[in-house]
This record gives C-alpha cells, structure tokens and sequence, in this order.
C-alpha cells in the first residue's frame, strides 16, 4: 500500500522556485535513497513534507497513509506518523530533552487516544533507547541540541525516531559530518526500523550511508525534478562516475 | 527642577518619630521636601514613572501586631525562619531562632546598629535622584529588623522575609533591614513578596546587607503576582574581602516595581553573582537598576537578567558596571537577554560600563528578540502543538535562570509556577482575543 504518494509538486520559496514537478511513491516496508547535488532541491522536499511555513507549494499533491498531507499542520503530520529527521537540528537551551521526548510521545498518543505513558515505563524505554545509540543518560537532562556536536544532534534525531515509531520517517542528510562510529550506530538503528509496516526515506548528499543501509530505490534529484530511479547499483555508478555522466544519459 | 514635587499627602504624613537615629531622622526629614520624587526628566527614570505613587495618596500604615494575615503560596522551604511584614508591619520575633542567628526589631536595636541600618554605602546623594527613595524611607521608617550572624556559623535555615501588602487599603510603608554577617559566616535571605488584596499600595523597602570578609550571604527576591503592588525596593550590599554575595531576583508580578541594587565589591577576592528573571504581562511594568561597584583588586562579578514581556507589559534592565581606577585584574561579566511576545510589549535595556583600571576583563551584551521560528517548527515536526510548543520555549528561556537558584525545591517549585503560569496565560490571551 502506497503510505506516501507525492504527484507533480511544485513548490517555491519567496516567489523562487525550487521543485519543479516530483513524482515519488512510498509504500510500506520500503527503503528509498535520494541523492542530488547541492541546490538540486532536496531540503526543499523534505521542509515541504515537514510543514515548514516558508515554502509554498504553487502545484501537486502528496497523500500521507490516505490523508491530504499539505491540510495538515506540522504537528499533526508528526502525530500521524510522519517524522522528520533534519539536516541541522535547531539548538534549544532550556528545554531539557527528556522533556521534549515525553511531550512528543505524549502528543502522539493523546492523537491515538491512549492515555499519557506512566513516566516508569517511559524512563525505562528511553534508557533503553539511549543505550543503544551508545549516548550517555546524562544527555536527557541536557537542553535539546545544546552544545551538542554535530554527530550528537544526528544521533538524538535518530533517537526521537526510535521512540516515535513513525510510519514514514524521513531523514535529511543524517549521515553528513558523522565520522565512522556514529555512522555505523546511526545505520544500525535505521536498519533496525526497517519494517514491513514501515517507509523510510534516507536523503543524502553520499553513497557511503548506503554501504551500510541498502535502499530498495535510488532517485537522483536535479534541478527540483526526479531525473532517474533505479536500485542501488545506481548509488554505486553515482560514486564512481560522478553526477555529471548520470545527469548527462537523463537528459 | 527635574524632580516632581513631594505629594502633600506625603509631606503631611511625616512622622514625629522613627526608627533611625534622631539625627538621622532629622536630616532626613530636612532633605525630603527638596528632593521630592524621581520625576520622568530624571535620565534614571526615563521608561518608569511615579504617577500612580503621586496620584496614589497612600496612608502611613497602622496596621497592628497580630494581623491575621497569611501569605497564599507556600514556598516549599525547609523550616525557615519567618519574619512576616503585614502592610509593613513586623509581626514579631519566631520563636524557635537558631543559635547564632540574632534578630531584633530595629526600634530596640543598639544606637551602633540603627547608624548602620541607615548607613549604606555609597552614601545616599542629593544628587542622585533614586537616592530620594532612600532619604524618603529613613524619614518614614517606623519599622524594622537588624539580622545578626555570627561569625563563622553557617546557617542551614532559609531567612525568609515575607512582604505581605494590602490588608489594609491604599497603605504604604517604609520598612529598614539590616543584614550582617560576621567573618566566614554564610546564611540565606529570601523576599517572598505578595499583595494580598486588590486595592493599590506601595511599599518603599530598604535593605542593607553588610558582608564580612569570607563570608557569603544568598539574597533570593520572589515577587509573586499581585497586580496592586506598587514598589520601589533598594538593596545595598557590601562585601569585604573574599566575601560572596548572590543574588536572584525573580519577578512575576505588581503594576508597578522598581527595584534597585548598590553592590559595593570592596575588598579583595570577592565576588558578585546577580540573576534576574522579570515576567511582566498585563500593563505590568518591572523594572531593575543595577550597580556594581569593584573598588577593590581582584574581584569578580557576573551578572545575568532575562525579561520576558507579554501583553502591553513593559520590562526594563539597567546594568551598570564601575571599576575604580586602582581595581586591577577584575573580571566582571554581564549579558541582559530579553524576549518580547506580544507587538506592544516593549523592553529597555541598557548595559552601562564605566571602568577607570587598565587591567580589566569586562564584556556585557544584550538581545531583545521573538520566539525562534525554527525552534518552534522544530517542536511542532515533533507533534507538539503551537501553543505548547511557544510555552515549552518561553518556559525554556526562564529556566536557565532558575537552573541558577541554589535552592533545589525552590527551584523546582519555580519552574512549575512559570508553566502554570504561561498555561494560565493561554486562557487569558483567549478570552481576550
């Protein structure tokens, strides 16, 4: 079943347009990698997605898991399963993080009509979760992204993610700046998501994440339009052959 | 003449008598008629005005011992020592002081003690306009306290002053502290500040703190809501060498507050810690002055305020820094940050450095700024709805000065009153909308 189906999506910032017409379809269980030079309009996308206000979509469509997602605010795509992992998570100094985990999982709940999780079981599954990302339980106490490195702002996506559960998660060049360690614990956890009910969406400037997580799709984004798709033996020629030949042969 | 003329009510209500020294008193009482009130021409006073005093015509309190008064919070504080001011009135000495800690009301104090309750340093200046506040409560001071600790003695028990205004109507007061520490000694002395009715009135308090050497005196200000309060509150501290002096000023509520600190950094090896936190909403107008002086070498000082304005509030921070010519090697840091929620909120910051050493580390900056839009889109990508997410960072942005209070259940109890507060202020904005 198609979870995200986006059809000929045009859209602009401050009257500058930036995708020119995007065709994409996302079903359950799979894995889809897309790769562009910089400017090619890959943040654009994934801000359209997110809700954010300084994008206007001028054409198009998107349908998230049958609902119209461009009627939907940004909170309400995130409680109905759409997750945004972003490419420079924005620091908030003040508002601890294990605050912010228990109001996100809190809000995502109240929209299932659950109640509120008891904060025993809640403490318990975020340790769990903060083991496994191999990060420190004093970083829950910590102010959200504050003085945190770049590798460490990734990570804490990734952590918001696991706890989430999204059905759609969409992950804006999490792989840039990590070194090799963070790299493998990031990937491990992306593969640990990959499900049958589930769609991921890795956004990435580098083959290199996919030696680790193996996409079911590649597509190359070039000037706000898809210009190729294929499987991952098409992130591999991409590394050797550089952008320049691919975009060539499209066109 | 740049200072408004003393009201008559309040040149008719000047007492015979007071708590100051005879001498004192009567030089007081020469000077108040001619320095009358900071008036709007006063530089200090450009963004806070006296109207609603003047216009006010407050009654000398007459309030009685015994006044069946309770203040409505409770702050979760461990058995402090309660010294409770009803309309300015001190309700008498708690029974149960701890040893060496020495209270006396300030009309029984020793001749040397009440000289040095009325003897701050720097001296009040008629040149000074705010200092005729000061003029005006040593020529009104019917009442208050000296607070002795001895030397060495750490005091685990909080000293809480509790100012609880308005029993009576359109009351005012001009209640004197003094605080002195002996060498090494450490205490904490916290205002819990509440107007207990509607109708307005105006406390003009002084306190002076007197800072031995080594020792460390908390001084914690919790103005609490009350849209009735009118105040003009002064502090002085003096610190001796090595002596510490911290101070937080929290202020959520009254119509009208002014509240001023002289810190005197006077011998070597002290140090200064001020935060301040000012919540202003409504037509609330908060508003702190304060100066700092390092007259001695090798001192210190950081100083951090943040003000968040709602509504039509207005939030003023002036910071001040002085650094006498043979200060050297002093570090003194200083940042005012402001957030502004509303189009006819207004904010005035103004850092002041004034620094005559050559080896000084000094550096001060302030913001005035609107909630993040990004931080926002960045709670709500994570299901957090707009109003809660604007709240979880306003809420973030006190916190870092309540993160600084030393007192862990006062700090916790801080940050659930400013949630509620602005949960609270969800509704208001709703019903007014």
């Amino acid at each position: 079943m198609a979870l995200l189906e986006i059809k000929n999506l045009h859209a602009e910032i401050d009257g500058k347009k930036i995708l020119n017409g995007i065709d994409l379809t996302v079903n359950a269980g799979e894995i889809h990698a897309i790769m562009g030079p910089n400017g090619s309009g890959k943040s654009t996308l994934c801000n359209v997605l997110g809700g954010h206000e300084g994008y206007e979509v001028t054409q198009g469509s998107i349908t998230f898991d049958g609902h119209d997602l461009l009627e939907m605010e940004t909170e309400e795509r995130a409680v109905a399963g759409l997750l945004l992992g972003f490419q420079h998570p924005v620091e908030i100094p003040g508002v601890k993080n294990i605050y912010l985990l228990k109001e996100a999982l809190n809000a995502k709940r109240e929209a299932q009509g659950l109640d509120e999780i008891d904060t025993f079981s809640f403490m318990k599954q975020v340790r769990e979760l903060v083991a496994s990302m191999d990060m420190d339980d004093s970083f829950l106490h910590r102010g959200v992204n504050a003085g945190f490195s770049g590798g460490e702002k990734k990570r804490n996506e990734i952590l918001q993610m696991l706890l989430l559960e999204p059905k759609i998660a969409l992950l804006d060049e999490t792989d840039s700046g990590l070194d090799i360690d963070a790299l493998k614990i990031v990937s491990a956890s992306i593969n640990r998501m990959r499900d049958e009910e589930r769609g991921i969406i890795l956004v990435t400037h580098y083959q290199r994440l996919l030696n680790y997580v193996e996409p079911d799709f590649v597509h190359i984004l070039y000037e706000g339009r898809i210009v190729k798709s294929g499987d991952k033996t098409l992130a591999q020629r991409l590394e050797a052959e550089g952008y320049q030949d691919i975009l060539e042969e499209a066109s | 003449m740049k200072r408004v003329e003393l009201p008559e009510w309040l040149s008719a209500a000047l007492p015979e008598q007071t708590v100051a020294p005879a001498e004192v008193a009567r030089a007081a009482r020469s000077q108040v008629e001619s320095l009358g009130l900071p008036g709007p021409r006063d530089e200090e006073w450009r963004w806070t005005n006296l109207r609603a005093i003047q216009r006010g015509r407050f009654n000398a309190s007459t309030g009685a011992v015994g006044a069946d008064i309770e203040p409505s919070t409770r702050l979760p504080l461990e058995n402090p020592v309660r010294l409770r001011f009803v309309d300015g009135v001190f309700q008498g000495l708690p029974d149960d002081l701890p040893t060496d800690v020495t209270i006396t009301a300030l009309a029984d104090a020793d001749e040397a003690s009440r000289v040095a309750a009325f003897s701050p340093k720097p001296a009040p200046s008629v040149d000074n306009p705010n200092d005729a506040l000061v003029t005006l409560n040593t020529a009104m001071a019917r009442e208050g306290v000296v607070i002795d600790v001895a030397a060495s003695a750490v005091i685990e028990r909080p000293i809480v002053i509790e100012w609880l205004d308005g029993a009576t109507e359109s009351v005012m007061s001009h209640p004197r502290i003094l605080v002195r520490l002996g060498q090494s000694a450490a205490a904490t002395l916290i205002e819990h500040i509440e107007t207990v009715g509607d109708q307005p009135i105006w406390r003009n308090s002084v306190i002076v703190a007197s800072i031995a050497a080594n020792a460390a005196l908390t001084h914690i200000a919790l103005g609490l809501d009350g849209d009735a309060r009118l105040a003009t509150e002064r502090s002085f501290a003096e610190l001796d060498r090595d002596a510490r002096y911290y101070n937080y000023n929290v202020q959520l509520g009254g119509q009208m507050i002014r509240r001023e600190y002289d810190i005197h950094v006077g011998g070597s090896g002290a140090h200064t810690d001020l935060f301040g936190l000012m919540m202003p909403r409504g037509k609330q107008v908060l508003d702190t002055h304060t100066r700092i002086t390092h007259a001695a070498a090798d001192t210190t000082s950081n100083e951090h305020y943040r003000t968040i304005v709602d509504d039509s509030g207005r939030g003023i921070f002036k910071g001040r820094i002085l650094i006498e010519k043979d200060a050297q090697r002093i570090e003194a840091y200083q940042s005012s940050n402001n957030l502004i929620l509303s189009d006819d909120a207004e904010i005035d910051a103004k850092p002041e450095l004034e620094i005559y050493a050559d080896d000084v580390k000094c550096s001060h900056g302030a913001t005035i700024g609107r909630l993040d839009d990004e931080a926002l889109y960045y709670l709500q990508s994570r299901g957090v709805p707009e109003a809660a997410a604007r709240n979880l960072l306003i809420a973030g942005f006190a916190q870092e000065v309540i993160d600084e209070i030393p007192l862990v259940e006062l700090r916790d109890w801080l940050t659930e009153h400013v949630e509620q507060r602005l949960v609270e202020q969800i509704a208001r904005s709703e019903r007014n909308a």
